[in-house]
């Protein structure tokens, strides 16, 4: 019986370690190729796991000297972080609304936001286009911004409206009303602290999803000026570097690094967030 | 220190499948200081009054008032009143002592050494003075109930409310809490409305006690009142435990005028008294509480009836005979040396001292047969 146990179990992580290599493979490799020289990178002798000693940073030094990569993370910072509040400002109190009040269309209202955020972009980027260059927004990083807010909108709001609902009871709110709290002042004094988590989590997605868009930056610049750097990497794909792997996935590297040092500043609260705790 | 009014309140919820009507056409007056409990089944609407009263349901028709003041249109905050929820609804990112000081930090000028003393001292009456600086989370259910109390006793409202503050705690706890919030409401002597399910919380705590159902007003008195002069077959069921025995019988009066009660399963002679009482003839309702029910095999079988017994539990003190009258079932609670088989047949006597009749059609109260009550409806004068 213990054997069988045993062995069942051994089995069972056997073969989450053979999944697990198979997911984590394409990240070490990324990683693996940025560290290498240009020859090493595509030299067979290299191995899986390459010497020590064959590591080098000239590709990451290589890469910030070739291109504005300066330029491109400031756009991109400027771009996610205010797109995250501005849909932040947004959607906690249309969530609140949604999960708490009771107002005519609010199903409809909500559903139609819902429904956004399974529709594919790519159908309705002529008319956006239309749209922003109408309002001379082309070009410009106040359009990406509101661009990207307004899409990020939908899903913070069904992440939002979800936690108001279930994560903090009524009586809590009813409490506060009693207690000598105005509606408003009862939301900002009570419920928005104990959301905290459920904001940070909210956050965190609104970041990712406006960091990593491409089709929105794509479709509205042309100039490298107002690139991000994840369409800064499209370019630099097609660009001189195209056999240059190294460099290539340093880039790669370079574009993933913020998001996940962001993840790691957030995550304390975001899996509470997520738990709806 | 407030007297409550309730003026004719309706409460309608609109519905997609329509209109539902919560509380219907309500009045009621409740003096300075008393202790009123709402009791009902669930749906019954006492914890929709309670929370119109609060403020935090809109009132559709009617009006409340707090000292002679309406107060529909005043907010929860400009009413001077303190609730306690059956989830507490303490704040679970302050501490004890943060949750007690929040209403007087909001609603007064008192500055902060004066919150301090106030929330010591209310902590100091519910005994969780060790607990000020722990947060909610920590706590167990019956310290979070005591804290929930103690947030409300802070405020020295003018009307307390409690909504079913006792339903998550366990037996023993709930009966000790019990007698602390009546503790706390003679020392404080703040009017309070109590809303429960639980009629023997209702019995134990209540200056008065209000029965709803439907929505509607079933009957308003003292704990005394309710249990012995139910003003119609639902409060008869619903106070007491086990509840009330019902028969559907016909009064048939004799040429020379003797009354007799005639059920299926069984004939009930009646006083001359009870006959003018009801006034003849007729369809009612014959009710009779368990503990009223005597096994007397010496009992004269005009005023008894034979029944078989189904199941006998034992509860230490009494048992409760469960028996089968005609296919009807009737509780019977004995003395505990009173233990027949199951199986068995038993005569069942009562007094008719004990008996409630009821109108079948309306089930409004007829006559209550009992002496502790007072007048209306009819009582029977007791036979020398």
């Amino acid at each position: 019986m213990i054997n069988e146990t045993r062995r069942s179990r051994f089995l069972l992580y056997a073969g989450l370690g053979v999944f697990a290599l198979f997911a984590l493979t394409p990240y070490f490799w990324v990683v693996r190729t940025s560290l290498l020289t240009n020859f090493a990178a595509i030299n067979p002798e290299t191995g899986y796991l390459p010497a020590l000693d064959a590591l080098t940073l000239t590709a990451y030094t290589d890469i910030w000297n070739q291109f504005d990569f300066v330029t491109f993370f400031r756009n991109s910072l400027i771009v996610s972080i205010s797109a995250t509040l501005i849909s932040l400002v947004f959607s906690i109190p249309g969530a609140y609304a949604f999960a708490r009040l009771d107002f005519p269309g609010r199903k409809l209202l909500f559903y139609t936001a819902v429904f956004t955020i399974m529709f594919p972009w790519i159908v309705i980027t002529i008319p956006v286009y239309e749209v922003f260059y109408v309002f001379g927004l082309i070009n410009t990083l106040p359009g990406i911004i509101i661009a990207l807010s307004i899409f990020v909108l939908p899903q913070t709001i069904w992440l939002l409206q979800g936690f108001f609902r279930q994560g903090i009871p009524e009586n809590i709110e009813e409490a506060a009303l009693i207690d000598g709290h105005t509606e408003i002042g009862a939301f900002l004094r009570i419920v928005l602290p104990l959301s905290a988590p459920a904001v940070g989590a909210a956050a965190l997605f609104s970041f990712l999803t406006a960091w990593n868009n491409f089709l929105w930056v794509f479709v509205l610049t042309s100039d490298a000026d107002v690139r991000t750097a994840t369409v800064a990497i499209h370019f630099i794909l097609g660009s001189d570097v195209l056999r240059e792997w190294n460099i290539l996935m340093a880039a790669v590297v370079l574009l993933v690094a913020p998001p996940v040092v962001f993840y790691g500043l957030s995550q304390r609260y975001v899996g509470e967030g997520l738990g709806g705790a | 220190m407030a007297r409550v009014e309730f003026d004719n309140i309706t409460k309608v919820f609109e519905d997609t499948s329509g209109p539902i009507i919560a509380v219907e056409e309500l009045s009621l007056d409740i003096p300075d200081g008393e202790f009123v409990v709402f009791v009902g089944p669930s749906g019954c609407g006492k914890s929709t009054t309670l929370r119109m009263l609060a403020g935090l349901e809109t009132i559709t028709d009617g009006e409340v008032r707090l000292n002679g003041e309406p107060v529909n249109d005043i907010s929860p905050r400009d009413r001077d009143i303190a609730m306690v929820f059956q989830s507490y609804a303490l704040y679970p990112h302050k501490t004890v002592r943060g949750n007690m000081g929040y209403g007087l930090d909001l609603s007064t000028d008192l500055n902060d050494e004066e919150v301090d003393r106030r929330v010591v001292e209310a902590a100091e009456m519910m005994g969780i003075e060790d607990l000020l600086d722990k947060k909610p989370g920590s706590l167990s259910g019956g310290q979070q109930q005591r804290v929930a109390t103690g947030r409300a006793i802070v405020r020295e409202p003018a009307v307390f409310l409690f909504d079913e503050p006792l339903s998550n705690l366990d037996a023993q706890l709930r009966k000790h809490m019990r007698t602390e919030l009546s503790r706390i409401h003679s020392e404080l002597g703040i009017t309070t409305i109590y809303v429960t399910h639980d009629q023997e919380e209702a019995m134990t705590m209540a200056d008065r006690i209000v029965i709803l159902n439907d929505g509607q007003l079933q009957q308003v008195g003292s704990p005394k009142q309710v249990y012995y002069r139910p003003a119609n077959t639902f409060v008869a069921d619903f106070i007491g435990s086990p509840s009330m025995n019902f028969f559907d019988v016909d009064l048939e009066v004799a040429s020379d005028g003797t009354g007799t009660l005639v059920g299926n399963g069984f004939t009930y002679s009646v006083s001359d008294s009870l006959v003018d009482l009801v006034g003849g003839d007729g369809e009612y309702i014959l009710s009779i509480r368990p503990e009223n029910l005597n096994v007397d095999p010496s009992a004269p079988s005009e005023r008894s009836f034979e029944a078989t017994v189904d199941v006998v539990e034992v509860i230490g003190s009494d048992n409760f005979i469960y028996l089968d009258v005609a296919g009807k079932e009737c509780r019977l609670r004995a003395p505990s040396e009173t233990e027949p088989e199951e199986g068995d047949v038993i005569t069942v006597s009562f007094d008719e001292a004990d008996l409630h009749l009821f109108d079948r059609n309306t089930e409004e109260a007829l006559v209550h047969g009992h002496e502790r009550a007072e007048s209306t409806p009819k009582v029977i004068e007791q036979e020398a």
